[in-house]
């Protein structure tokens, strides 16, 4: 327990190699996969330039300071923002990011694993959710769909430092749940639900206004089944023999 | 050599664009969920807080020189009439 508890710290405040998706080339980190991440820090690099060169030169205020200085504190400094928040939008969307806090290594392993028959791992083997199946699953559609789910990923974020950072693997199994129970509409963005041959599966047809209206789960024990093969659901007792003949749920 | 109206101000503004600038490439290089928020947040914060502050500085500068300029026409424009 005390072994797991310093794990888990270690996982946190370890420091971690730079992730650049390029390539190490001559001991220089080579990302051509990213150009906004060199633009961003292209600009970041020339601003400080500019800055650090007016901190220690001083020079005279004249129109010619004040045109680099809206180079230094401004244009550049914004362009770096701009491509650094997409930079940064794009990288919140990798499993890879969402597996950084240590409670999500359990369902990020099992994405990543090839050989997994989980339906998660069965997602992020199709091209169109990849390497960012968790968001493409959990996001929430709509028109502030995008905005809703980042504020969403900001709570768990908040969550994970104030309450759940120091949980052990095994505790988090057990405490750690959904806010609230997945929406079929976030399946029914792919799997509409409407073509003939899905209704022509007697379970479908037979639940069919029950789906759409949320009251089954796509990804319920008696369904597909749940999404991560560590998922369990609060308050359900089918899922621990023990328990349940315990009477402890 | 003519000093910018407020230095102190403007050394301010270099030293936030600085640390936002810092913010911003540690989130670049090290894309995990703290960095990326604290750039996003505080990092946005204080580069527009210190670009907000060189603005300040020029308009002041300006007015400055305004307010000088306008004595001058005044003064001319009064000497001028008979």
């Amino acid at each position: 327990m005390r072994q797991d508890r310093l794990a888990a710290l270690l996982h946190t405040i370890r420091p971690r190699p730079v992730q650049f998706s390029g390539k190490a080339l001559g001991g220089c980190l080579f990302s051509h996969y990213q150009p906004l991440t060199i633009a961003a820090l292209g600009c970041a690099f020339a601003s400080a330039c500019i800055l650090v060169g007016f901190l220690v030169i001083r020079p005279a205020w004249s129109t010619v300071t004040k045109a680099v200085l809206l180079l230094g504190l401004g244009v550049f400094p914004i362009c770096a923002a701009a491509a650094g928040n997409v930079q940064g939008y794009e990288r919140t969307k990798a499993r890879a990011f969402c597996g950084n806090c240590h409670v999500m290594t359990a369902h990020r392993d099992d994405s990543d694993d090839p050989t997994s028959t989980s339906l998660s791992s069965r997602h992020a083997r199709n091209k169109l959710f990849g390497d960012e199946n968790c968001y493409t699953c959990h996001e929430d559609y709509g028109m502030f769909g995008t905005v809703l789910t980042k504020l969403g990923g900001m709570r768990h974020v908040w969550l994970y430092y104030t309450e759940y950072r120091n949980t052990t693997i095994a505790e988090a199994k057990e405490t750690i749940h959904l806010l609230q129970p997945f929406p079929n509409e976030n399946c029914m963005q792919c799997h509409s639900t409407k073509p003939k041959l899905w209704l022509e599966i007697p379970d479908h047809r037979e639940t069919l206004n029950d789906l759409r209206a949320d009251r089954i789960s796509c990804a319920s024990a008696g369904c597909h089944g749940f999404a991560h093969p560590n998922f369990r659901p609060a308050r359900d007792a089918t899922l621990d023999p023990a328990k349940k003949a315990a009477g402890t749920l | 050599m003519t000093l910018p109206p407020s230095p102190r101000v403007l050394s301010g503004a270099c030293v936030l664009a600085l640390v936002a600038l810092g913010l911003i490439v540690w989130s670049l290089v090290d894309p995990r969920p703290i960095p990326v928020i604290v750039a996003m947040s505080i990092g946005q914060v204080l580069g527009t807080l210190s670009f907000v502050a060189f603005l300040s500085v020029v308009a002041r500068d300006l007015r400055a020189r305004h307010s000088l300029v306008e004595p001058k026409k005044a003064a001319t424009g009064d000497s001028a009439q008979p």
